[in-house]
C-alpha cells in the first residue's frame, strides 16, 4: 500500500498524461516523499534551483535537463553559472565551456526560470516569508531561508527543486513540519565571533552534528551576513538544514526534549581557521561567497576607497541585482582596482584555468576550492581585514 | 541483511566502504575517485561504494549522473543514514541504493550484492547468521555470562544469553530456549524487544535480535558454554570486556522502553 497519497490530480501526472518532463518530475517528487515518510504532497510558493555551472552539471547532467524541460508553476530563481554573462570573466573559459554553459542557460529560460544567477536569491529576487513552504536547492540558501526568514524547506537538490518548480508542490516531510525544525544540540560559544569566526564555527561543527539541527546558545548581539557565512560553510560540510541563534531567530521554542550541549571554545576556531589556511601570498582575493549583499560591498568600498590597490588580484561576487543596487561602491572598487562579478563565484567558475592559490574569508569556498579535479587551489583562509592587506599597500 | 531500498535496481561487485560524509560534487571526482578523508583516491568505478551519508552541494546529485554517462559511475550506493541529494542522484542516474546499512559489516575485499527495490544486501562467501540475545533483568540487575574458553566466537568474553535462532522459531522463542539450556531459568517475561543489529565476526554476519527479559528469580545453573556469570547494576557495565556492540544495544533498549 501507498503511504503517500497522490490527489486524482496527481495521479494523472504520475501516468504521464500530463507529458513526460512532469512524469519525471512527481515521479522523483514521490520517491523523496517516500524517503521522508510524507502521505502527502503540498503547494510551494517559490522554487531556487542548483545545477547551472558547466563545471557542475556536467554532459550528463545537460541530457537530464533537456529531458525534464517544461515550464515551471511557481517563481523560481537560479543558481550562478560558470561566468559573468554580461562582462565576462573571473577567469577566460574555452569555446566549448561557453558553448555549453549558454545550452544551459538556455534550457532554464525556456523553462521560464529567473535569470537570477545568484546563491542568495533571497536579497532580490525570490524573497520567502515566514511560515512559507517552498522547494529550494542551494545549500547555503536553504539553511539561510529555513533559520533566518522561517521559510520551509528540506535540503534539495538541483534536480528534485526543478521537479517541484515543474509540479508546484513538494513532499509534506522533514522540514516543512514543526517536528522536523527542532533543535536536537545545544552549541555553546561564549565567544563573540566576526564573520570569518562564524564561518570557521561552521566548518568546526558540521561534521560533528552531521545532519543534526542546533541550537546557538551566547550570540545574542550577530547580524544577517555573518549568519549568511556560517549557513554556507555549516551546509557545505553537512547536511544539515537549518540552526536557531538564542535570542536572534524566529523558531528558537522548537528544541527536543533531551538535547545533547557542545562547547566550543576559543581554540576550536583558532584551530579550524588555522588549519584552513596556507599561509602563502595568495594570486588572488576571492570575496562573496555566498554572494554580496549591498552592505557588504558598502563596507569593502569604505576600506578601499581613494587607494590604489597592490599585490594579488581581488574579486568580488555578487548578484546582478545587488551590483546595480550598489553601483557607487562598484566603482569605488574598481578604482581602487579590484572586480566586481555578477552571475558567477569562485567556486562554481573554473577558476584553475588560471589561478592556484586563493585568499577568501568564506568558510564554503574553503571547503570546495582545494579539491583535487574540482577547485585544486591552495587556500588561506582569513578575515576580510586580514585579506584585504594584502591588496591595501 | 535488510536496509531500506531507496533507488530500485540490482547490483554485484566489490564494495568501496568509507567512513566518512562525502559531498559528491568535489569529493568526488570526474574521473570516479574519491578525492577527500578516508577513502582518498580511491577509485569508485564499478564498485558499490558504501559511504556514511551525503553533505554539502544540492548539486551533488549531477556527479552521479555525469560519471553515469561516461560509464564510469559505481554500481550500487549504500549509506547509513541517507539525505535526499544523493538518493535522488542515485533515482536519476539509476543507480541502486540502499540506507540503514552500518558501514562495520563489510570487510576490505567483500563483495556485495544489492537489490535496491526491496532493501536486502548479502555479502559473498558470508554466512548470515540469524541470533537472539537475552539481557536478563532480576531486581534492577543485568545477569552477564563469560563464554567458555571453547566457544568458537568470542571466547572469555561477556556477553548475555545468546543463541542461533533455529528454523520456525522467534527470536522470543529462542531466548526463553536459551535460558534455559544456559541458566536454567524457565520464567522470564520479555520486557522489550529490539530492532535486528548486525555484527560481522570474519566468515560470519550475525544479524542478532536483542531483547531484555525479566525473571523471578536470581539462581543461576550454568551449562559448559559459559565459565562464569554477573549480577551487576547496569550503571557498572562499561567495565567489563563485552562482545561487539554488546553495551551499545543495551542502551539503546533501555532508551526504547521509556517509550
Amino acid at each position: 500500500m501507498r503511504q503517500l497519497q497522490l490527489t486524482k490530480e496527481e495521479e494523472k501526472i504520475f501516468e504521464g498524461e500530463m507529458g513526460d518532463a512532469p512524469k519525471l518530475a512527481i515521479r522523483l517528487l514521490y520517491s523523496l516523499g517516500e524517503l521522508g515518510e510524507a502521505e502527502r504532497l503540498i503547494p510551494i510558493k517559490s522554487a531556487h534551483i542548483s545545477g547551472v555551472s558547466y563545471k557542475n552539471v556536467g554532459e550528463g547532467g545537460i541530457q537530464f535537463l533537456k529531458k525534464m524541460m517544461h515550464k515551471v508553476s511557481v517563481p523560481t530563481s537560479l543558481n550562478p553559472l560558470g561566468f559573468d554573462i554580461e562582462n565576462g570573466g573571473p577567469v577566460d573559459i574555452d569555446e566549448t565551456f561557453h558553448k555549453k554553459q549558454m545550452e544551459i542557460i538556455e534550457i532554464y529560460q525556456k523553462m521560464g526560470v529567473m535569470n537570477s544567477f545568484t546563491c542568495t536569491p533571497y536579497y532580490f529576487y525570490n524573497e520567502p516569508s515566514f511560515g512559507d513552504h517552498i522547494s529550494w536547492a542551494e545549500s547555503s540558501a536553504i539553511i539561510y531561508v529555513n533559520s533566518l526568514i522561517g521559510a520551509r524547506t528540506n535540503r534539495e537538490s538541483g534536480p528534485s527543486a526543478m521537479a517541484s518548480a515543474i509540479i508546484g508542490k513538494t513532499p509534506d516531510s522533514g522540514l516543512h513540519r514543526d517536528e522536523g525544525r527542532k533543535a536536537t544540540v545545544v552549541v555553546n560559544v561564549t565567544e563573540k565571533l566576526d564573520y570569518t569566526r562564524f564561518a570557521a564555527l561552521g566548518l568546526f561543527l558540521g561534521p560533528k552534528l552531521n545532519k543534526n539541527i542546533p541550537i546557538i546558545k551566547g550570540q545574542k548581539e550577530t547580524k544577517g551576513i555573518e549568519l549568511k557565512a556560517l549557513s554556507a560553510a555549516l551546509s557545505a560540510v553537512s547536511s544539515i538544514p537549518m540552526f536557531h541563534v538564542d535570542g536572534i531567530t524566529k523558531e528558537t521554542s522548537l528544541v527536543s526534549d533531551s538535547p545533547e550541549t557542545i562547547n566550543v571554545e576559543k581554540s576550536d576556531i583558532d584551530e579550524t581557521i588555522s588549519k584552513n589556511s596556507a599561509q602563502e601570498e595568495p594570486e588572488l582575493i576571492a570575496i562573496g561567497c555566498p554572494h554580496l549583499s549591498s552592505e557588504e560591498l558598502d563596507y569593502i568600498a569604505r576600506l578601499v576607497k581613494g587607494k590604489k590597490k597592490v599585490g594579488p588580484d581581488l574579486f568580488l561576487f555578487t548578484s546582478r541585482e545587488v551590483k546595480a543596487q550598489s553601483l557607487e561602491s562598484v566603482k569605488i572598487i574598481e578604482n581602487f582596482g579590484g572586480k566586481v562579478f555578477s552571475d558567477t563565484c569562485m567556486v562554481v567558475s573554473p577558476l584553475s584555468n588560471k589561478y592556484s592559490k586563493t585568499g577568501t574569508n568564506s568558510g564554503k569556498a574553503t571547503f570546495y576550492l582545494p579539491l583535487k579535479g574540482y577547485g585544486n587551489q591552495k587556500v588561506a583562509f582569513m578575515g576580510i581585514l586580514d585579506l584585504l592587506k594584502w591588496v591595501i599597500g | 541483511m535488510k536496509g531500506r531500498g531507496l533507488s530500485p535496481g540490482r547490483a554485484t561487485s566489490d564494495v568501496v566502504v568509507c567512513n566518512q560524509l562525502i559531498s559528491p560534487l568535489g569529493e568526488i571526482s570526474r574521473d570516479g575517485f574519491v578525492t577527500s578523508g578516508p577513502c582518498e583516491n580511491t577509485n569508485i568505478t564499478g564498485k558499490v561504494l558504501a559511504f556514511k551519508g551525503g553533505r554539502g552541494s544540492t548539486v551533488g546529485s549531477y556527479t552521479f549522473l555525469e560519471l553515469k554517462s561516461r560509464n564510469i559511475a559505481p554500481t550500487g550506493l549504500i549509506n547509513e543514514a541517507a539525505e535526499q541529494m544523493v538518493v535522488t542522484g542515485a533515482i536519476i542516474s539509476e543507480i541502486p541504493m540502499v540506507d540503514r546499512v552500518p558501514l562495520d559489516v563489510f570487510l576490505k575485499g567483500d563483495r556485495v550484492s544489492m537489490n535496491g527495490s526491496t532493501g536486502d544486501i548479502s555479502i559473498l562467501n558470508v554466512k548470515e547468521r540469524r541470533v537472539a540475545t537475552v539481557y536478563l533483568m532480576h531486581d534492577g540487575n543485568l545477569l552477564l555470562l563469560k563464554r567458555s574458553q571453547d566457544m568458537p566466537s568470542y571466547p572469555g568474553q561477556i556477553s548475555g544469553i545468546s543463541g542461533f535462532i533455529e528454523e520456525g522459531e522467534t527470536p522470543e522463542q529462542t531466548g526463553k530456549r536459551e535460558m534455559l539450556e544456559e541458566c536454567s531459568i524457565e520464567d522470564a517475561k520479555p520486557r522489550k524487544i529490539g530492532k535486528e543489529i548486525y555484527v560481522r565476526n570474519d566468515g560470519n554476519l550475525y544479524a542478532i535480535t536483542p531483547m531484555i527479559m525479566e525473571t523471578r528469580t536470581a539462581k543461576v545453573k550454568l551449562n559448559e558454554e559459559n565459565s562464569e556469570f554477573y549480577w551487576i547494576k547496569p550503571g557498572d557495565i562499561q567495565s567489563y570486556k563485552t562482545v561487539p556492540k554488546f553495551q551499545e544495544t543495551f542502551l539503546s533498549l533501555l532508551g526504547m522502553t521509556g517509550t
